[in-house]
């Protein structure tokens, strides 16, 4: 198969995964599309590192993989706090700063 | 011969100073002692130097003291020089002994007044100033002379400073004054343009030589190769000086309404000294108006209108100092006649006669409204020769001199001033220099009529006026002690401090004829090694007997018209206030013409600027930035929404623009 059908779902995926972080209101959900957006990148990686035959593209995977593992941690455990405050996690409730 | 000015300076400053920063502390005595003292030592240093001029020979009898240099830049070298010359010791014995004579005065006079020390501080600089305007060696510093006894006056003017109408005349003299000193700086400027230099040395042939031996240059025409038109507007702008500075037409309206300030005040700088500077400044730059006879038809014109129309406003004066105010105009106009037909000596020698006879009647006058507890309006005085017979009979001296009647001081210096324009008249043929010579008779027997009216008012028929307040100074009205029986009870004469420079005056104005007389005119033959004047008529000339009888005869005939209205008590019938009178008396409507045609126009134009430009552009435009400012920043505050989601919106928008900027204008690669 061409590259370019790899990186059509890539970037269906992204966007996607960017419609999601926009329009939903949970946050959990919003956390899931930033995944999607995350993995449809890792997907357009690894389809040019097979094409051009280089590994960098894995390299960079795995970076990727790393600190979104590591934001889930952060984000899950505010999304969590606020729960325990408020016992309502509307993301559009959360307008303090607001002015 | 010894030259002393720079210490003749240093007296005054030294007892300004002094004054003006401890004089508060000081008791009277040592105010009066520092302030008489300062201008006594003055006086003394400048009889000195002038005895000794005398002993040298006439050529030799300038002498410059260089101070320092203030400026050097290209051609220009601007340094305080002092030159004593005959011209500035005369003046400087007029100025530092009338001066001398009103500051003993001033100790009586000023008696009660809280702010004694001020009075003599504000006086001895006004003495600094003017013997500096005197003794400068170049144009500029004349100038510096010239700004600091415009100074001097405001100050004095304005010495009781809550009245408001005396902060309004010291005012309307500063302004009117200023206008003199631009004309000043208009002439500094062509002169310096058109010879390069601003000392005297350079521009008038003044010069001394060295320090040891002081050398005259007779031969020196500077101004040789100066154009016509140059040396004539040089002549004018100097001439505009001298009109603000001695309350010439039209720029006189502020000395009738400088009478708010104290009277030896108005002695002193009014009559004997500040008002003679223009007289000064035309002598000094004789040499330009000679050669500029345009000029000296100018100055001819404005003499004689002046004097003939203050002499005429004088006759309707109701406040006794405002006719001394109007007759020093008036006789300030004769000055510059006899300059105007190149007599120059005579103009300085009546400038001389004038101090001592108008210093006089200015302190009889301030005696007698002293007496009278600070009343001033003529309509209510009479009857006072019986109270104030000295002061009566030296008024009478001074008024005897004002009209020019033999054998009194001011009758040898007007008729000198006649008998130059009755020369000029007959030497030309043309008939506008004997209109002059008729409106000087003109004027003088306006002259003799206006001052023999006020003695009348002022002293005979009976007292006309009210109760007497306490004897205090004009801005005060104790209530006084008389009242029941005679309302004159309370009436005195002036003190010692007040007398004695009184009567010193009075024999000057008798005396102080003698060294111009005409078949010995001293003071013409001192004057001429640097001002030349032409010289007067000798006795052997039939015009010189036609010019002395004719002259005194006018005098005589307003004299007698005086006696016949005003004698005996006639007086208060003989007052009509009628239209014709009010507008006389007025100054013949020019103070109100200047108010509708410059004055109101331009406080019309301030307010106009005031409310258009100021309010609304200025601070409208400073006001709208910051208004502009906050509006934007109101609506940028719109995007601070709090909302996650929207801050992921736009983040998302400007990461698309940045991919389409780079998908179509691909350099980036």
């Amino acid at each position: 198969m061409p590259v370019s059908a790899y990186l059509i779902v890539s970037a269906l995926l992204f966007t996607i995964g960017a419609v999601g972080v926009l329009v939903r209101r949970n946050p959990l959900v919003m956390f899931m599309s930033i995944e999607l957006m995350l993995n449809a990148v890792n997907l357009s990686f690894m389809a040019f590192a097979r094409f051009l035959n280089s590994v960098e593209g894995w390299i960079f995977v795995f970076l990727v993989l790393t600190v979104a593992a590591a934001e889930v941690v952060v984000g899950l455990a505010i999304i969590v706090s606020i729960f325990r405050s408020r016992r309502n996690i509307d993301v559009d409730e959360l307008n303090l700063l607001k002015g | 011969m010894v030259n002393l000015t720079p210490w003749i300076l240093a007296a005054p400053l030294v007892g300004f100073l002094a004054l003006g920063l401890f004089g508060r502390l000081l008791p009277r005595v040592a105010v009066s002692v520092i302030g008489c003292g300062a201008v006594a030592v003055a006086f003394l240093l400048a009889l000195w130097q002038f005895i000794s001029m005398l002993s040298v020979a006439p050529d030799a009898r300038v002498s410059t003291v260089t101070l320092w240099t203030w400026l050097t830049s290209g051609r220009l070298d601007v340094s305080l020089g002092l030159m004593l010359d005959p011209l500035a010791a005369i003046m400087l014995l007029i100025i530092t002994g009338v001066g001398f004579l009103i500051h003993v005065y001033s100790i009586g006079y000023m008696a009660d007044d809280p702010s004694y020390w001020r009075f003599f501080a504000y006086l001895n600089f006004f003495i600094l100033a003017m013997a500096l305007l005197v003794t400068a060696d170049n144009f500029l510093f004349l100038l510096v002379g010239w700004a600091g006894v415009g100074l001097a006056s405001f100050l004095l003017i304005g010495f009781w400073y809550t009245r408001p109408s005396a902060v309004a005349a010291a005012r309307k003299a500063f302004v009117v004054n200023v206008i003199g000193d631009f004309g000043l700086m208009i002439a500094i400027f062509l002169i310096f343009g058109a010879s390069g230099t601003l000392s005297y040395c350079g521009t008038l042939g003044v010069c001394s030589g060295n320090q040891d031996g002081p050398l005259l240059t007779h031969a020196i025409d500077p101004l040789h190769g100066v154009s016509s038109n140059v040396l004539l507007a040089i002549a004018i702008f100097l001439f505009i000086a001298a009109i603000a500075k001695s309350a010439q037409l039209p720029l006189h309206v502020w000395l009738p309404d400088a009478m708010e300030g104290p009277t030896p005040v108005s002695a002193l700088i009014h009559a004997a000294t500040m008002v003679t500077a223009g007289v000064y400044l035309v002598a000094r730059a004789s040499a330009i108006f000679t050669a500029s006879p345009t000029a000296l038809v100018v100055v001819a014109v404005i003499a004689g209108a002046s004097a003939l129309y203050a002499a005429i406003a004088a006759c309707a004066q109701t406040d006794i100092k405002r006719v001394l105010a109007y007759s020093t105009i008036s006789q300030l106009g004769y000055m510059f006649m006899g300059e105007a037909v190149e007599g120059y000596s005579s103009g300085i020698f009546h400038l001389t006669t004038h101090a001592y006879f108008k210093a006089l009647l200015f302190m009889c006058a301030g005696a007698v409204i002293h007496a009278l507890g600070g009343e001033q309006d003529m309509r209510k005085m009479g009857g006072l020769v019986g109270r104030l017979p000295r002061t009566f009979w030296m008024f009478v001296v001074g008024a005897l001199s004002l009209s020019a009647i033999v054998p009194f001081a001011g009758f040898w210096s007007k008729d000198a001033i006649l008998g130059d324009v009755l020369r000029k008249a007959t030497d030309t043929g043309a008939p506008a220099w004997y209109a002059l010579y008729g409106v000087g008779l003109l004027t003088a027997t306006l002259t003799g009529y206006y001052i023999f009216r006020l003695l009348w008012l002022v002293f005979g028929g009976a007292y006309r006026g009210g109760a007497i307040g306490g004897h205090g100074r004009n801005d005060t009205a104790v209530e006084g002690h008389s009242a029941i029986g005679d309302p004159l009870a309370s009436v005195h004469e002036p003190g010692p401090s007040m007398l004695v420079p009184m009567v010193i005056l009075a024999i000057l104005s008798l005396a102080g004829g003698l060294y111009g007389l005409p078949w010995n005119d001293w003071i013409g033959e001192f004057l001429s090694p640097t001002v030349h004047s032409v010289p007067g008529l000798p006795t052997s000339d039939p015009r010189f007997w036609i010019s002395d009888i004719v002259g005194l005869s006018a005098a005589l005939m307003g004299i007698v018209y005086a006696w016949l209205r005003y004698r005996s008590g006639r007086a208060s019938v003989a007052e009509k206030d009628g239209p014709a009178v009010v507008f006389v008396r007025s100054g013949l409507g020019i103070d109100a013409l200047y108010g509708a045609v410059i004055v109101r126009p331009l406080l019309a134009l301030g307010r106009g600027l005031h409310t258009l430009v100021e309010d609304r552009i200025l601070d409208g435009g400073t006001r709208g930035v910051g208004d502009l400012f906050a509006a934007g920043s109101r609506a940028l505050r719109d995007l601070q929404t709090g909302y996650a989601r929207n801050y992921a919106i736009w983040i998302f928008l400007g990461a698309a623009l940045i991919l389409l900027y780079f998908m179509i204008f691909p350099q980036l690669r």
